[in-house]
């Protein structure tokens, strides 16, 4: 499988590496050889942001330098025994690029780092994360936003979260899909907000979600552990789920989305904050790449 | 689109694309025609602003002789630029004075052409940002019909802190990459131009009707630049004018970026200057014919008016519609401040990259792919400048135009000798090289200098100017002067602590 990584300069970038390794690097199951497109998306030049006073002042040949040595470094960031090539555009803006070198080159899966710093997890994702959220054409992985987060290593496990609306089988398909390739685990969990539930709403709510996971896992003819996590509200659901360090949670996108498109739930925003490993979110009616394995 | 890419193969060597870098191609090129060239350039000009900044220090130095003095000026700008042209097509990768400067004349001077044109952009920066936020709150009266409101950018600590957010927001975006789309530009030009012809025909309709402020009639001693008399009047007139057309010489050194470079360029550059030709000798007519060159009341040559000539001119011409002038002003020279900070940010970041600059000056941003340190260098700069002159000076703007006056004919004498010094084994290799790479430069980067070094001198005077003095010493000389003297100083520390582009080991000069 191909990955784009949305690679900038800087530990961000070094971390979207270190994920794309995690989730498709080392040796596949499915024979299948993983490659790695590092893509650094340059801003697209309008002559109609003319400098005042005109001229390039030496910028174009510095700028040109800079980019080379910096594809070089994300290089070698890459272990022998991995193909990966970098690739540089230009692009209104570095979601598009991202999104249009997938689609160009039939990549599975687009990696971009995460927000570092205290700060992070209140201030969710970028503004490159949120748009590539909102929009891209084919899944999207994101290293965990703050502090908490940390990136695998490899991959043992493989969570797919699903709620109760229609989307739940290409979220589940394409958990079982990247698990299948590392030959990973997999759990599929519904998650329950306690909150403005009686207990015997909860019981009810609790056996429909035990059903309804049971149901999709079953259809999708994979074998999976099976989880209801509650807590009183999505954050302290999720907090609540024991994590392994090389683990990747699956998301789908919400029905606002166009089809095939991504679009960032309210659920998977807060979902989001709380995780401290990498998310990938998966668009609407996505078909995933490879067949169902294991 | 450009789309580019190496590779490792799967033994994982890095094997980088020989066939040229990465980042080179994956920067884009544009295709634009005449007309989006002539937007271009006229936005580059930004002639709302630059006549509400030049108008009135240009009367007062030269009087009704304005249009003749805008024409004067233009043509060290006309042939100066012909020379830049060249020195583009010959080196378009490093197209900065700097660099041009320190191939044809070795690391000092060309450290200093890269200097002057720093500390010009920066001047300009601070200025514009001034000018943005007395239209700023001048619109405001308008808006709320509260004219006490337009008094707020006199309060000293208000209008410095308005000030800095300005420049603090433009410096911001510059950071961030952000950039103007053609729809902005196309709407942009187009408005300043519809308001300055609104502002000229009302102007001359209140002559006709008898209701002009001191109806002057039209001469042709007006277009006689032999009539100011004075050199020194010359001199100031023909730097401040050299400030009214900086900007123009970007349409002619598009290239990669016009659809035909041919053609393009060329066409664009006239049709450019014919434009800002027109709109400037209809407005400076229309202002000397309404208001005259007195020194009292409205008039242009009131010291009280000449910081910013539209700001007490539109209400009285335009009516209620003087508010379309402040937008026409707050827009242009807010754009301009964006745009302009790319200039500096990029000459520093070149300097910082040759290591004539510290090395930290080279970085780039990661994520913005736009200069780093400089961008905020060159804002911190900015900021710098209008505080101190703010403070020491009553009539801070104007002498700020003057002294930017000054240092832009520095820096553009200095590249348009670059230009001939560089090219002078093949100045006599064709009629074309005789005229545009040794005739057109030497005079235009001459007289350049000329001007710089009689309005150098003439500044001493305390009167030269506002009449700002320190110690009896003219304001416009200290800006100018200890601007330049900080640059040497520099530059002297530069080639003590970090002299490898100084010994010829980063940018070597062309034998």
């Amino acid at each position: 499988m191909r990955y784009i990584v949305g690679y900038t300069a800087d530990a961000r970038g070094a971390e979207a590496v270190r994920l794309a390794l995690a989730l498709g690097g080392g040796l596949s199951r499915d024979g299948e050889d993983t490659h790695l497109d590092i893509a650094m998306i340059l801003p697209e030049h309008t002559p109609f942001s003319a400098t005042y006073p005109g001229g390039d002042h030496g910028y174009r040949s510095i700028i040109a330098e800079q980019v080379d040595a910096w594809a070089n470094e994300a290089l070698q960031l890459v272990p022998t025994g991995v193909s990966a090539r970098a690739v540089v555009r230009s692009a209104p803006s570095e979601a598009e690029g991202l999104d249009d070198l997938a689609r160009e080159s039939g990549a599975g899966l687009i990696v971009i780092g995460g927000r570092q710093g205290k700060l992070a997890s209140r201030m969710g994702p970028g503004s490159v994360a949120t748009a590539l959220l909102h929009s891209a054409s084919v899944p999207v992985a994101m290293a965990p936003v703050g502090d908490g987060g940390t990136i695998p290593q490899g991959l043992d496990r493989v969570t797919a979260f699903i709620g109760t609306r229609p989307g739940a089988a290409a979220v589940v398909e394409t958990a079982a899909v990247a698990a299948g390739r590392r030959g990973a685990e997999l759990r599929v969990v519904s998650l329950l907000g306690q909150d403005g539930g009686t207990e015997g709403q909860l019981a009810t709510w609790r056996a429909e979600l035990k059903g309804h996971v049971a149901a999709v896992v079953h259809e999708a003819r994979i074998r999976a552990e099976t989880i209801v996590a509650e807590g009183r509200n999505i954050e302290e659901a999720v907090q609540a789920l024991p994590w392994q360090r090389d683990e990747v949670a699956v998301v789908g996108s919400s029905r606002l989305a166009h089809r095939r498109r991504l679009f960032l739930g309210a659920t998977a925003q807060r979902m989001l904050r709380t995780l401290t490993v990498p998310l990938v979110v998966v668009p609407r009616d996505h078909q995933p790449p490879a067949p169902v394995g294991a | 689109m450009t789309h580019i890419e190496s590779g490792t193969g799967p033994e994982g060597r890095v094997a980088v694309d020989q066939t040229g870098g990465l980042g080179e191609k994956g920067l884009s090129k544009g295709a634009v025609g005449v007309l989006g060239a002539v937007v271009i350039g006229v936005s580059c000009i930004a002639p709302a602003y630059t006549l509400t900044a030049a108008l009135g220090p240009t009367v007062a130095e030269v009087g009704t002789h304005l249009p003749a003095i805008f024409i004067a000026g233009f043509i060290p700008m006309l042939l100066v630029a012909l020379g830049y042209r060249e020195l583009n097509s010959a080196m378009p990768d490093s197209g900065t004075s700097f660099t041009w400067a320190t191939r044809a004349f070795g690391p000092w001077i060309g450290w200093m052409g890269g200097w002057g044109l720093i500390a010009a952009t920066i001047i300009v920066l601070s200025n514009l940002a001034a000018v943005a936020v007395d239209f700023f709150y001048l619109m405001l009266a308008q808006i709320t019909g509260r004219p006490e409101l337009a008094d707020l950018t006199d309060v000293l600590w208000l209008n410095i802190a308005t000030t800095l957010v300005f420049i603090a927001g433009a410096c911001w975006i510059s950071y961030r990459g952000i950039e103007t789309t053609k729809s902005f530009q196309y709407v942009l030009v187009a408005f300043q131009l519809l308001v300055l012809g609104w502002f000229a025909i009302a102007a001359f309709s209140h002559v006709a009707n008898g209701s002009a402020f001191d109806a002057t009639p039209i001469s042709w001693e007006w277009f006689n630049p032999f009539g100011v008399g004075s050199l020194t009047g010359f001199a100031a007139g023909v730097s401040l004018s050299i400030f009214i057309f900086w900007g123009w010489d970007v349409t002619l050194t598009m290239n990669e970026e016009t659809k035909d470079p041919d053609k393009v360029p060329g066409r664009a550059a006239t049709l450019t200057v014919l434009v800002i030709m027109a709109i400037y000798m209809i407005v400076s007519l229309s202002v000397i014919s309404f208001a005259g060159i007195g020194d009292t009341g409205l008039g242009a040559g009131n010291p009280e008016n000449q910081e910013s000539i539209f700001a007490v001119l539109a209400g009285p011409v335009m009516g209620p519609f003087a508010i379309l002038m402040s937008l026409a002003i707050l827009s242009s020279s807010a754009a301009s401040l964006q745009s302009t900070f790319v200039s500096p940010a990029r000459t520093i970041l070149a300097m910082g990259y040759y290591k004539a600059l510290p090395p930290g000056y080279g970085k780039v941003s990661p994520r913005f792919k736009s200069p780093s340190t400089a961008t905020i260098t060159a804002g911190v700069a900015a900021a710098a400048f209008y505080v101190v002159t703010r403070t020491l000076s009553e009539n801070a703007l104007w002498d700020t135009i003057t002294a930017l006056g000054m240092m832009i004919c520095f820096y553009y004498g200095v590249t348009a000798l670059a230009c001939v010094w560089y090219f002078r084994r093949q100045l006599f290799s064709s009629v074309r090289a005789v005229v545009f790479k040794l005739v057109a430069p030497l005079i235009g980067g001459v007289i350049l200098l000329v001007m710089f070094v009689k309005t150098a001198v003439d500044s001493m005077d305390p009167d030269y100017g506002s009449g700002s003095n320190i110690a009896g010493l003219g304001m416009v000389f200290i800006l100018g002067v200890s601007v330049l003297l900080l640059g040497v100083i520099v530059m002297f520390y530069m080639r003590w602590r970090h002299p490898a582009y100084f010994t010829g080991g980063t940018l070597t000069r062309l034998k």
